[in-house]
Order: structure tokens, then C-alpha cells, then sequence
């Protein structure tokens, strides 16, 4: 056992240890409180350094096999693994350490968090790790159980209870689906092995096998249509476990993917299609939602749904890659993607963190009440701010090397041999551009009223509790993710070339970089990037302007005379007066009718008059007779009916007008919905066979034996 | 189609103030004083509605700042009132309005241009206007939106309005200065960064014009903003406007703010 | 012209608001309403449009009355005129729907009122925001405050527009801020000074609102304008009319974004305006019109004034037939801000804004003045879609009536040149209403002289009857609208807050 295994049973057992003393210690200390989550840390940084050894060949593997039973191998980390090991991992540490100081805050809680916590991560890492059908099995329901228990930890709050179930449900059924492929698979080769997968003849068990295990995964990643319990889910889970969730643990539904095409080979080319078709629609409806929802966590949860579609058109180029042998397509897809994963992972888990702190320093995830949270909350507000401008893709963060590269491996499409794959990808690419102009109007909303707004009520800007000394540690750990992985971009690559090499050649990858700093989608002479020379070019330029500046304007710049914002000299209103964050997603409502069903409605709001009381010379008030009302269409200037002596209180008796629009999930509203109805008529029915009599489950019980030996001797 | 039809009629634009022009010449302006000292001097304040008709030692004088252009004294007393002729009405303080025997006092005048042009020297090629409307009746609107028509068309001299107060350089006020508006306007002015210009437009703004005395006025704007440029006229003709801003500007041709 | 309508006075103020809803149900049409502080009492005024003249209803209120039932339950075109009398007299309408200060916002019943009719009133009567009321909205709303300083040369007036996002269900106004008091300035000028102040109510109507007070003179002293004076009337007015269509048509063209568009209609405007002043020596028409006629004849001969007249018609022209073949501008204006006919009908508007919806009624038709009874002068062509549009196409054949007009007037003036120019008008006591159709619609002036000297003079013009419908003509319409809308009523907001 090399010295990388070592360090990652190390980093089990701190997990398995984190658990135990969440477990043991309970909530009621805030120090004690946070040891769960700093072993948490400390193991993660175990499992970076075993994937960074695994990366560089050295395999990890921890035990020799059969300890769970026969014919399961040991978990071991190939270059594969071990760079979702890194990725994953990396953003878990930062996360860790966040949660560590956001549970120091001293909540009331119960104990278990922590131990949920760990058993996620402890999941996350096996399944990474698993060399055998039966490990990963286990450790994917193990996940799933964990998900549940983060999702339902709040089971007091109202949607909690149903987002765990909604959660557990498709998870079961991802765990379904893939307990069945890799059984057809396991049943065909005639062993559990991972590896001898690769061997089973091609045919209809091995298409419907991939079939599967990809529609597994897909269930996870939260693909259309199996993507309406990731925001639900997310949403429900408490502070950084959602980071935990959305960030470290959806990476294995992509390792999943990746390892599919790895092993069993590129899918027929319907599947390919229909998964690109399916990629583009998940990125527009993703960020159709996340511009149009009026609370934070949803935004960024429906955001994962979007990059979920970016990142498998991505996957997708690599299949029509793979099928049509091109090694340098499937290099640019690859790449692409997981581009596009490590700038999520970091991004996501930034955004949740910065959320989580947000939402419990204020006690509300409303976005209109929670303006200008950078003067509350610096770090928190900073945190969101990159996290949204990374998934925004605006330079010079890593979200803008990895949709620029997105795309351009879209527009690769003319090198694909068959119309219909061209066709295809011209779709996908066409959704990823129209997605990407809308997460622009997406974080312009998040960034511009909530972390550079003016808080409102005007003059609130009290200092809130912000993260402690861990959890500003994390937040630095995850920025300098989105920030520095832009920098080091020609780093990153290399290091994706290697995690990617046995199954994609290195220098295939490696042809990405032109020259040491600068990049180019693989094939050559099409188009370049440099992000680290953004990187020194942009500051540069504002300095020289800044200098500039301050030279022309003879040192005057620096004095500020300060006046209220312009508001065309108004005296002002009271309330509302500028852009809400509702009214701002008010266009995209409307302009994505289509997709997201937006229903609209104005209604008019009558309060009833103050009856006053009659002033001394008021004459009798007018009887109903003679109220000749004006015509109801006349919305504004009074209502109807409005009649009690109004004398001249400001503002009494005024109807108003109020806005309302919903938006409908149009798959949870045509798809499940409907499918509901009967399985909930089946199980009533079903429920009728607990008739709570002894002799009835007696009599299933011989009726089910009955049954299995006749199936047994039929078979045999 | 349409650059057709603006092609048809030519240039319309004037020179002015490159070339004179014949409207600008012929334009009225406000009363003037042509004899300061006919024999029944006392009874002619009476002739004017504003009380812009004043007799100082026998002199008579005219304040320019309230004439409202009615007419009366031109009308009853042609050989001792007269319209002015030209463009020319603006002032850099409100003595200088004032027409008639007055003896001015030049070095006063001479500092307050110099001050002026010192002010504006890094406006003067190009330069933003904000305009408000402190109760005025609308003709005076419609006098400075007349700059942007083709025959005007100030943006030839790289003058241009603006709607953000934070762009602008001269502030034209129009209107008596009702007092509604005086908050708006002061905001305004503070919403201005230096340095700025502020030109009384129109006889309302400058004194209150006839609508003044009232209890919803402050006859005219001075007590509101500091007033730099005085521009006399009910309302002051297009012409009149421009004459006030190159004033400000210290553009006119021929040495500037040597006028008034 | 019509014979003077005595007042008839009603026993008390239930009494006259019967009056009124019976005379409007029967075909009359509410113009107005008014109060006057006399030495012992209140009195309110109501003025009745029929189409024999204009006819005054009016009732006493005790001095001690700090209030009385309200008119706007019963006739809603009262909305704005009951607020205007409390903010100007403190005494409310009980059961007035939505009061709160509309031309002078002050705080407590204790702060002096201008009271105009009554010698004497405050020095000064600075506005009080914290009187104006906190804005009630509803879920998913916010205002947008816009104004008073807005965003272009324009008159001062504030619009909450409460909004979504994106639509604009509703909208407020506060027009306070440009309030000059001109009710009370009027208060003991000479009658020969009012005429100066009626220019400047508002001044882009100077001609209309002059013969409107120039009309209830002559009509108080009993005199005939001479037929020359009357010609000239006609041509001032109708070169105004000209004057201020063409200007909602650049207000209009700039809001579209035609730059072509725009400086040529500027450039007819400003060909419009410096006729004016070649005709007259000012360029708005002022000190044209006073009472008893003109002060004098035009300063251009008649061949010159047909000449620049038929210039001017056939540039017009075909401006305005390249303009409306605009298809994109078309469309901004199709369906935009529309006025529902019964509701225009209901609320009497006035002018273009009226004409528009199906509901004309205008005053040079109705209740001919100076030369309009013998100069050939058509109804407006039947338009009743009421959005912008509509309101644009009868300003178009208004100009085109307009040019008409001048012509015929410069032909009779030329034979009648050698008339009297002014019949003698100094009418010492007396009450009169005088009329006027302006460009935004008919002007009304009620009139009383005691001693010769004015002691109440009521100028009601179109733009505050016309405004109040700006709060209905936002069905469906994006602030985008917005400039459209305005522009295309086309009124002036120094009529308005007074």
C-alpha cells in the first residue's frame, strides 16, 4: 500500500470520526460543535492528496478486496477518479470549513448534521473510488440516504417534508436504474469488476445496459425531466449542505458519465442525439426559472440545472466524437466539460456558502428584502458576488474560459461527418448562446439589487454577523477557485489531460494550449484564448485609466462631494420606489412565456373606508340611491362603491392595484403530475390489502411461496 | 423616403453668430429708453403693469429684468420708449439690465467676466445643458426646444442638452419660481458638479415677470440658485437664448461679456 | 353672439347638485367648478356648456361651512375641480373619494388659504410634502417617481407610475409644483392688465386665453367686436392652433426616434412662429387681442400673409403624408393610450383628446365667437378609436382646417382693412363668462369687475379638465408608451396648476 493510500484511509476514518463525534457530542457547545466539520476539512485535504497521487499515477488503493463480500475489489483511484477526486474534494474542504463556522453560530438544532454530512462525503469518496458493481451500489444509496437526510433535516418547516420525499424518490430511482444496467452488464461479463465491463460483446444488453446507467446519472445531475427535484431538494437542505449537495456530490453523477463512455464506448446515435436535445432544453428551462424566481436559494438551485445542460452538451460533443472516432473531438467535449465542472463546482459551492450565511444573519431568503447585503455582509456579499459572476461567464473568471470553450467545441459541428449529429449540435450550441445570455440577466439581477442595492429600508445597513475566521478562510479558498483556476488555466488543463488520458490520449488534450499561455479549442487555426493574459491585461488597463485619471483631473479626483442619488428631484414616495427584484424579472416573464407558462394577473385591491367620525358641519352622507357611481371601467381615479365619509385622512379608503404571476414548472404540471394521479389510486388500493387481520398476511405470505417456488422450478 | 424629403429645402440652418443674421436683427427684444429725459418724466411709471419704469433725479430707466413686452409704453410714448432690436438682451449681473442713464461700473464688470470665462474656460467647446422648469407658462420651453430645430441647431456649436443633472454644465432656469419647485430646483443645482453656469431665461425668472407678487411665487429665481447670466424677455426669442449662452460661454465674437 | 346666460342661483348645495345631474343627464355638459369668497358667505359656481351659451348654476355657502356633500359621487368630472376648491379654500367634500391636495399641498386646517375672491391672503404659502399622502400600493408593485425634473425640456409635473416591472397599471400625478397663484394675482388688476396676465396662464394658448377673457368683457359691456378686429382674432388663433399641433407632432416624431421627422416639423413650427412675429411683433400672438378688438392691424400685406400661408400648407402637407405612410411610427401610436367614447362622453373631455373618442363639442362650432359664425369652418371627420393615433389624426385635420380658415380671413381682411379696429370696452361693474376654443380645447373665463377693477376672474383652461384622464388611458401599455401618451394629449401643465 502506497503512502496515497494511506492518506486516503485517512481520510475515511476522520470522516467515519466526524460522524461519530457529531453523534456524541451534540449541539449544545459551539465549540464542540464545529469539530465535526474541521475533521471534515482535515479528511478532505487527505482525499485531495490521494487523488493529486492518483493523477500522477501512483494508484491508491486501499484494501485488496472481499471484505464486503465476494468478488468486490477495494476502492482505488485511477486518473479518472482522481481528478473528480481533486475537484470535488477541493471545493468540500472550502465548504467544510464554512460549515464549520456557520454551525458555530450556536442554532438550536438537532444532532446528526454533521453525521450526514459525513456519510455524504464518505459516499462521495467510494463512489469515486469503486472498482466493483457492488461498492458503487452501495455507496449510491448510501448518498442517497445521505441526501434524504440533509434534505429533511428542517423536517419542521413547511415543503420540508415533501422536498426529502421528492429527493429519496428519484433517487431511488437513479439508484434503480443503475443497479439494473450494471447488473445486465455484471451478468453478461460474468463478474462484478468494473474493468470487465469494457468486454461485454456489443448488442442489445450492452445498448440497453448504457441506456440505463446513463439515464441513471442523468437522474442525478438532474437532467430534463428528471430535474424537478434538484431545486426542491437543494432548497430544502440547511446552510452549507446545500453547498455539499449542488457542489461536491452532483460531481459524481458526472464521474458516473464520464466513466460510462470511458468503459462501454460511445452510445448509439439516438441516445447521443436525444441527450443533446435534452442538454439544450435543460439549460434553457434551468435559467428560464433561476431569472424569474423571487427567492436566492432557488435562483442559484435552478442555476444547477442550467449548468447541468451546459455541461452535457458539452459530454455530448464527446460522444459524437466518440462515435465517429475522432480522438480530438472527443478531447474538445471532454474538456469542455469538465471546464465547465470545476467552474460549477467552485461556483456553486461559493454561492451556497455565501447564501447560507446570508439567509440565517437575516432570517429571510426573500431577494426584494435582502438589498444591498455587501454593506450587511461583506464577506458573504463578496462570496455571492464572484460566485454569481463566474456563473454568469463574464471575465476574467473560470466561468468564462469554460462557456467560451463550451461553445467553441459546439461550433465544432462542421467537422462531424452525419447531418443529422451536425443538426444537433447547430440546436445544442444555439440553446447554450441563448442560455448564456439569460444567466446574464440572471446575475445582473442577483448582483445589482442584492450586493450593490442600497439596503432597504433605507438606513438599515447594520452590521449582521458574518462568517468567522473558518468560514472566511473557506469562502477565500472557494473565490480563489473561480479566480485562480482562470489564471492557471494552461495549469488546469494539463491536469484535466492527465485525469482524462488513459481513456483520451494526453497529447490529444494537451493540443488545447497553443502556446504555454495561450489556448485554443484543440483544432488548430480555429480560434485562441488567454485568460492569464486577461488577467494581467484588465487590471493593467485600469490602472492606466485610473492613473490617467487622476494626472488629467491635477489630483482632483479625490475630492468627493457627496449628494443624494438623482431621482428627477422628487420629495420621493414612501415604500417601493425603484426596481424590485420581482418587477426587474418582469420581462423575462414575459418574454419566456412560452417556455416557463407565465400567468399574469392586475386585480384591483379595495380596503374598506375608515367609517370618520362626522366633523361638525358635515351634512348627512349621501344615500345609496343617489350614488350614481361612475362607470366601473374607470379603474383609477375611484372606485366604486368606496362610499363612507372620507374626510381628508391621507391615503383612507384608496383602492390600490396588486401584481401577481406564476410561473409553472411545465414538466412537474404535465408530465408528473398527471402520472401521480393513478399511482396515488393505485396505492389507496393498495392500502386496502392492510386489512391489519393476522390471517390475511398469513395467507399472503403462502400465496407469495406458492408463487416463488413455481417461478424456480419453471426457470430450472 | 425620408432622407429624401430631407434633402429637398437645402440647408436651413443659420450662421449666426459666424454671419449676421436678418431674423436675429429684426427680432424684438425688450423696451428700451431712447430719451432719458422728457419733460413729464413722473408720470410715466404708471404706464408699466410689472413696475419696470423707474425715475431716478428725472432720468428715466428701464428694467429690462421686469419688462414683460406688453407694449403699452412703446405704444403710448413712441419717441421716448422703443423696442431693442437684436439678440443681444443678456447680462452678466442684474444692474446691467437695467437700460437707460445709469452709470455702470466697468471694473466691477470687467471682474465678473473675467471670473466667468475663468469658470467655464473647460466648457467652452463643448458644453451640456440642463434645463428646469420653475413655473414658467410654457413659452419659454418652447423657445429653448426651438435651439434644437434645423434652423437653430445648437449642436453645431457643441452645445447639447442633457437629461442627467451629473452631465450638465449650465443650468437654464425657466418660470417665476413657484414654490413648489424650489426644492427640486435646489436639488437640482446641488445634483450639478462644478463647475456650472446657471442662466436666469425669460423675465419670470429673472424678477418674477408679471405673474409676481404672489403668495406662490419667489419673484424669480435668484433666491434659489445663484444666478450667473440674466436673460431678460417674455419669453426671450431663440436668438436671445443663444446670445446668453455663448455669453456664458464667454464665445461671442468681438470679446466677450464686453456687451453688458 | 350668444346672449349672455344670466346665473341662476340654487337654494342650497343638495338643491344645485340636482340641478346639475339633471342638466347633464338631459344633454348639457359640466364645464367646471368654482367657489368665490365674498364678504359674508362662499359662493360656488358651476358652469353648464349648452349650446346656446354657456350657463352659470351657483349656490351660497354659510361662512362658518367647513365643508359640503361632494359633487364627485354624483358627477365625476368634479373629481379634480372639488380638490382644487379645498386646496384653495380648506373646505371639504364630504364624500369626496380620494382627497388629497392637488395644486397646493398644506398641511392642517390651521395654514391660511389663498381664498381667491376675498381681499387680502397669506404673503406666503410654501407647499408642504409631508400634506401629501403615503402611497398606498399593492403586492408586486413599486412607483416609479418620475418628475418633476424630467428627463428634456418640459414642463414641471411629477408621475408616479406604479408598475410591475414592466406594464403600467396605474398612474398618479402631482401637479402642485408649478402653482403660481394666478387666480389670486388677477384680484384687483385694471381689466386692461388682465388681459396681460390671461396671456401668461398659459402660454402656449396666449391668443385663445386672451379672447376668452376679452369675450366675457365685451359680453359684460354689451359691444360687437368690429369685422376687421374679428378677422384678426380668427387669424392669431388659428396660427396658434397650428403652432401647437405641430408641436405634439415633434414631441410625437422625437419619441419615435424619426430624426428626419422631427426637424422638419421643427423647422414648420418655427416657419409658424416667426410668421406670428412678422405678423404682430411677438411671436406667441401677445398683445394682439384686447377687449373691444385688436391694437392693430397685421404688420405684413395680405398677398405676402397667402403667400407664406400656402407655403406653409403645401410643406405641411406633405410632411404629414410622409409621416403618416410611417409604418414603424404608426405603430407606436395604433392602440396606445385609448380613451373609451363613454367615458370621454362621460367626463366631457375637451378638444383634440375629446374629438378623438367620439365627442366633439367644439366651442368655435358650438358657440361661434368673432368670425368663426361667417367663415366656413367643418366639423372634425367622425373618429371615435380614441388611442393616439386617432387623437393625431384629428390635429392633422385641424391644421388642415386651420390653413383653410387663414385663407378665407387674410381674403376678407383684405377688403375689410379699412374698418374700425376696436369697439370701446370698459366695463366698470359686471359678472360675465367668455369662451374660446385653444388648441387643447375650450378655455373658459368667469369674469367680475366691482369698481372697475377685477375682483375674481376664474380661467378654467382645457389642459386641467383634459388631464385627469391620463389616470385611464393606460390599458395594457409598457412605460415605453409613456412619451407617446403624453404627447398626444397635448396639454400644458402651467393651465393645470394654475
Amino acid at each position: 500500500m502506497s503512502a496515497y493510500s494511506v492518506v486516503f484511509g485517512a481520510g475515511l476514518w476522520l470522516l467515519a470520526v466526524a460522524a461519530v463525534a457529531d453523534l456524541a457530542l451534540g449541539t449544545r457547545r459551539p465549540r464542540l460543535v464545529q469539530v465535526p466539520y474541521l475533521l471534515g476539512a482535515a479528511a478532505c485535504a487527505c482525499i485531495v492528496v490521494a487523488g493529486a497521487g492518483a493523477l500522477a499515477g501512483r494508484s491508491a488503493r486501499l484494501w485488496a478486496g472481499g471484505v464486503l463480500g465476494q468478488g468486490t475489489a477495494g476502492p482505488a483511484a485511477d486518473q479518472l477518479s482522481g481528478l473528480f477526486l481533486v475537484i470535488a474534494f477541493g471545493a468540500a474542504a472550502g465548504v467544510s470549513l464554512a460549515f464549520a463556522s456557520w454551525a458555530g453560530q450556536g442554532r438550536p438544532g438537532r444532532r446528526g448534521l454533521g453525521a450526514s454530512y459525513a456519510l455524504a462525503l464518505a459516499a462521495v469518496a467510494v463512489i469515486l473510488t469503486a472498482r466493483d458493481a457492488f461498492t458503487l451500489l452501495f455507496a449510491w444509496e448510501g448518498l442517497t440516504l445521505a441526501f434524504y437526510l440533509l434534505a429533511g433535516f428542517e423536517r419542521g418547516r413547511p415543503g420540508r417534508p415533501a422536498a426529502a420525499l421528492v429527493t429519496l424518490a428519484f433517487g431511488r430511482l437513479s439508484g434503480a436504474a443503475l443497479l439494473i444496467g450494471l447488473l445486465l452488464l455484471a451478468g453478461r461479463s460474468g463478474s462484478l469488476s468494473v474493468a470487465t465491463f469494457a468486454h461485454v460483446p456489443p448488442g442489445g444488453v450492452r445498448t440497453t445496459a448504457q441506456a440505463l446507467l446513463l439515464l441513471g446519472f442523468a437522474v442525478k445531475v438532474g437532467l430534463v425531466p428528471f430535474q424537478i427535484w434538484l431545486p426542491r431538494g437543494y432548497a430544502a437542505a440547511p446552510g452549507p449542505a446545500r453547498a455539499i449537495m449542488a457542489g461536491v456530490a452532483v460531481n459524481v453523477g458526472f464521474y458516473g458519465l464520464w466513466r460510462t463512455l470511458a468503459l462501454l464506448g460511445p452510445p448509439p446515435s439516438w441516445l447521443t442525439g436525444a441527450l443533446l436535445v435534452m442538454a439544450g432544453l435543460t439549460a434553457v428551462l434551468g435559467i428560464a426559472h433561476a431569472a424569474v424566481q423571487p427567492q436566492l436559494q432557488r435562483v442559484i438551485a435552478y442555476s444547477s440545472v442550467e449548468n447541468t445542460g451546459l455541461i452535457l452538451a458539452g459530454f455530448g460533443v464527446a460522444l459524437v466524437g466518440a462515435a465517429s472516432a475522432d480522438r480530438l473531438l472527443v478531447a474538445v467535449g471532454l474538456l469542455a466539460a469538465t471546464l465547465q465542472v470545476i467552474a460549477h463546482t467552485a461556483a456553486k459551492s461559493l454561492l451556497f456558502t455565501a447564501s447560507a450565511q446570508i439567509e440565517s444573519a437575516t432570517g429571510t431568503a426573500d431577494l426584494d428584502d435582502l438589498r444591498g447585503t455587501v454593506r450587511r455582509l461583506p464577506w458573504s456579499g463578496t462570496g455571492l458576488a464572484i460566485g454569481g459572476l463566474t456563473l454568469a461567464g463574464l471575465p476574467p473568471t473560470a466561468g468564462f474560459v469554460s462557456e467560451w470553450f463550451l461553445l467553441e467545441a459546439l461550433m465544432q459541428q462542421f467537422r462531424v461527418p452525419g447531418l443529422a449529429d451536425r443538426l444537433v449540435l447547430a440546436l445544442a450550441g444555439a440553446a447554450v448562446a441563448l442560455t448564456a445570455g439569460f444567466a446574464g440577466v440572471t446575475f445582473v439581477r442577483l448582483l445589482g439589487l442584492i450586493v450593490l442595492g442600497t439596503p432597504q429600508p433605507r438606513g438599515s445597513a447594520v452590521r449582521l454577523r458574518d462568517y468567522g475566521l473558518a468560514g472566511r478562510a473557506g469562502i477565500v479558498l472557494l473565490s480563489g477557485g473561480c479566480l485562480v483556476t482562470a489564471m492557471l488555466t494552461p495549469l488546469e488543463i494539463r491536469v484535466i489531460a492527465a485525469g482524462l488520458s488513459p481513456d483520451v490520449p494526453a497529447a490529444a488534450t494537451a493540443a488545447a494550449l497553443k502556446s504555454p499561455w495561450v489556448l485554443q479549442p484543440v483544432f488548430a487555426g480555429f480560434s485562441i484564448l488567454s485568460p492569464s493574459w486577461l488577467w494581467i491585461v484588465m487590471p493593467a488597463l485600469f490602472l492606466v485609466v485610473a492613473v490617467l485619471a487622476w494626472a488629467a483631473s491635477g489630483s482632483r479626483m479625490l475630492r468627493v462631494r457627496r449628494v443624494p442619488p438623482w431621482q428627477s428631484a422628487t420629495a420621493g414616495v414612501e415604500g417601493r420606489d425603484s426596481y424590485t427584484a420581482f418587477g426587474f424579472a418582469n420581462p423575462t416573464r414575459r418574454v419566456l412565456a412560452a417556455v416557463l407558462h407565465t400567468r399574469a394577473e392586475v386585480r384591483r385591491i379595495e380596503t374598506r373606508a375608515p367609517v370618520a367620525a362626522p366633523s361638525p358641519a358635515s351634512l348627512a352622507a349621501p344615500s345609496p340611491a343617489s350614488l350614481a357611481a361612475p362607470s366601473p371601467a374607470s379603474l383609477a381615479s375611484f372606485p366604486a362603491g368606496a362610499g363612507a365619509a372620507d374626510t381628508a385622512g391621507p391615503g383612507a379608503g384608496v383602492p390600490h392595484v396588486g401584481f401577481s404571476s406564476d410561473v409553472v414548472e411545465v414538466f412537474e404540471e404535465y408530465l408528473y403530475r398527471p402520472v401521480l394521479r393513478p399511482l396515488a389510486a393505485l396505492g389507496r388500493a393498495a392500502r386496502r390489502l392492510q386489512s391489519g387481520r393476522l390471517d390475511a398476511y398469513l395467507g399472503y405470505m403462502l400465496i407469495a411461496l406458492v408463487a416463488m417456488l413455481a417461478v424456480v422450478s419453471a426457470l430450472s | 423616403m425620408w432622407v429624401l424629403a430631407g434633402l429637398r429645402h437645402g440647408v436651413l440652418t443659420t450662421r449666426w453668430p459666424a454671419r449676421p443674421d436678418q431674423y436675429a436683427q429684426a427680432s424684438r427684444g425688450p423696451a428700451v429708453v431712447t430719451t432719458a429725459r422728457p419733460p413729464d418724466a413722473d408720470q410715466l411709471a404708471s404706464l408699466c403693469p410689472t413696475g419696470a419704469i423707474g425715475v431716478t433725479g428725472g432720468a428715466l430707466s428701464l428694467d429690462q429684468g421686469r419688462c414683460v413686452q406688453c407694449g403699452r409704453c412703446v405704444s403710448a410714448r413712441p419717441e421716448v420708449f422703443a423696442w431693442s432690436a437684436g439678440p443681444a438682451g443678456a447680462a452678466l449681473a442684474r444692474p446691467g439690465l437695467i437700460a437707460g442713464d445709469l452709470p455702470e461700473n466697468p471694473e466691477n464688470l470687467a471682474a465678473l467676466s473675467e471670473r466667468l470665462r475663468a469658470r467655464t474656460r473647460a466648457l467652452r467647446r463643448s458644453v451640456h445643458l440642463r434645463h428646469v422648469d420653475a413655473g414658467s407658462d410654457g413659452t419659454e420651453e418652447w423657445e429653448i426646444l426651438a435651439l434644437l430645430n434645423p434652423v437653430y441647431d445648437v449642436h453645431r456649436l457643441g452645445i447639447f442638452f442633457t437629461a442627467s443633472p451629473r452631465h450638465a454644465d449650465v443650468l437654464l432656469v425657466t418660470g417665476s419660481g413657484a414654490r413648489g419647485m424650489t426644492e427640486p430646483l435646489r436639488r437640482t443645482y446641488e445634483a450639478m458638479p462644478h463647475p456650472k453656469v446657471v442662466i436666469a431665461v425669460g423675465t419670470d425668472a429673472v424678477s418674477g415677470g408679471l405673474v409676481s407678487p404672489s403668495y406662490a411665487t419667489t419673484a424669480g429665481v435668484a433666491a434659489t440658485v445663484p444666478v450667473d447670466v440674466w436673460l431678460p424677455g417674455s419669453p426671450p426669442s431663440p436668438f436671445a437664448i443663444l446670445h446668453a449662452l455663448l455669453l456664458a460661454l464667454g464665445r461671442l465674437p468681438g470679446g466677450a461679456g464686453a456687451q453688458r | 353672439m350668444p346672449a349672455a346666460a344670466g346665473a341662476a342661483v340654487a337654494a342650497d348645495v343638495p338643491a344645485m347638485w340636482a340641478k346639475l345631474t339633471s342638466e347633464v343627464a338631459a344633454g348639457a355638459r359640466f364645464a367646471g367648478l368654482f367657489a368665490t369668497a365674498r364678504s359674508d358667505h362662499l359662493l360656488l359656481s358651476a358652469h353648464l356648456a349648452r349650446p346656446a351659451g354657456i350657463a352659470i348654476v351657483e349656490t351660497a355657502l354659510p361662512p362658518a361651512a367647513a365643508s359640503y356633500p361632494a359633487l364627485t359621487p354624483r358627477l365625476g368630472a368634479a373629481f379634480w375641480y372639488e380638490r382644487e376648491i379645498r386646496d384653495l379654500f380648506g373646505i371639504v367634500p364630504a364624500g369626496h373619494p380620494r382627497l388629497e391636495p392637488l395644486i397646493l399641498p398644506l398641511e392642517g386646517a390651521q395654514s391660511p388659504r389663498p381664498r381667491p375672491g376675498a381681499p387680502g391672503g397669506p404673503a406666503v404659502a410654501e407647499p408642504d410634502p409631508r400634506a401629501l399622502p403615503q402611497h398606498v400600493i399593492g403586492p408586486g408593485m413599486f412607483t416609479i417617481p418620475h418628475g418633476p425634473v424630467r428627463s428634456g425640456v418640459m414642463e414641471s409635473v411629477e408621475y408616479l407610475v406604479e408598475t410591475p416591472g414592466e406594464d403600467i397599471p396605474h398612474l398618479n400625478m402631482r401637479v402642485f409644483y408649478k402653482h403660481r397663484g394666478i387666480e389670486k394675482r388677477f384680484e384687483g388688476m385694471t381689466p386692461a392688465d388682465g388681459v396681460l396676465l390671461a396671456e401668461r396662464t398659459e402660454g402656449t394658448a396666449s391668443v385663445a386665453h386672451a379672447l376668452a377673457y376679452c369675450h366675457a368683457l365685451e359680453r359684460m359691456a354689451g359691444v360687437e367686436v368690429p369685422w376687421a378686429a374679428a378677422l384678426v382674432r380668427v387669424l392669431h388663433a388659428e396660427l396658434e392652433r397650428v403652432a401647437c399641433h405641430l408641436d405634439v407632432a415633434v414631441r410625437l416624431a422625437d419619441a419615435a426616434g424619426l430624426a428626419v421627422a422631427t426637424a422638419r416639423f421643427g423647422w414648420h413650427k418655427e416657419e409658424v412662429l416667426r410668421l406670428v412675429s412678422q405678423l404682430c411683433g411677438s411671436r406667441f400672438g401677445r398683445g394682439v387681442v384686447i377687449a373691444g378688438g385688436v391694437s392693430a392691424l397685421p404688420l405684413m400685406s395680405t398677398a405676402d400673409l397667402l403667400a407664406a400661408a400656402g407655403r406653409l400648407d403645401a410643406r405641411v402637407t406633405a410632411d404629414v403624408r410622409a409621416l403618416m405612410g410611417t409604418a414603424s411610427f404608426l405603430d407606436r401610436l395604433r392602440r396606445t393610450g385609448p380613451l373609451p367614447p363613454g367615458r370621454a362622453a362621460e367626463h366631457g373631455a375637451l378638444g383634440p383628446v375629446g374629438k378623438a373618442s367620439g365627442f366633439a363639442d367644439d366651442a368655435r362650432l358650438a358657440r361661434p365667437y368673432d368670425a368663426y359664425p361667417r367663415l366656413g369652418l367643418r366639423p372634425a371627420g367622425p373618429h371615435d378609436e380614441g388611442d393616439a393615433l386617432a387623437r393625431l389624426r384629428v390635429r392633422w385635420d385641424e391644421v388642415g382646417q386651420s390653413l383653410h380658415l387663414l385663407r378665407q380671413a387674410a381674403d376678407e381682411l383684405s377688403e375689410a382693412a379699412a374698418g374700425p379696429l376696436r369697439a370701446p370696452c370698459h366695463p366698470h361693474d359686471g359678472r360675465s363668462v367668455g369662451w374660446a376654443e385653444a388648441p387643447q380645447g375650450e378655455v373658459l373665463y368667469d369674469v367680475r369687475i366691482e369698481g372697475g377693477r377685477l375682483t375674481r376672474c376664474r380661467a378654467r383652461s382645457a389642459s386641467f379638465h383634459n388631464l385627469v384622464l391620463m389616470h385611464e388611458v393606460f390599458a395594457g401599455d409598457i412605460l415605453t408608451d409613456f412619451p407617446f401618451i403624453e404627447a398626444s394629449f397635448g396639454l400644458s401643465v402651467a393651465g393645470v396648476a394654475g
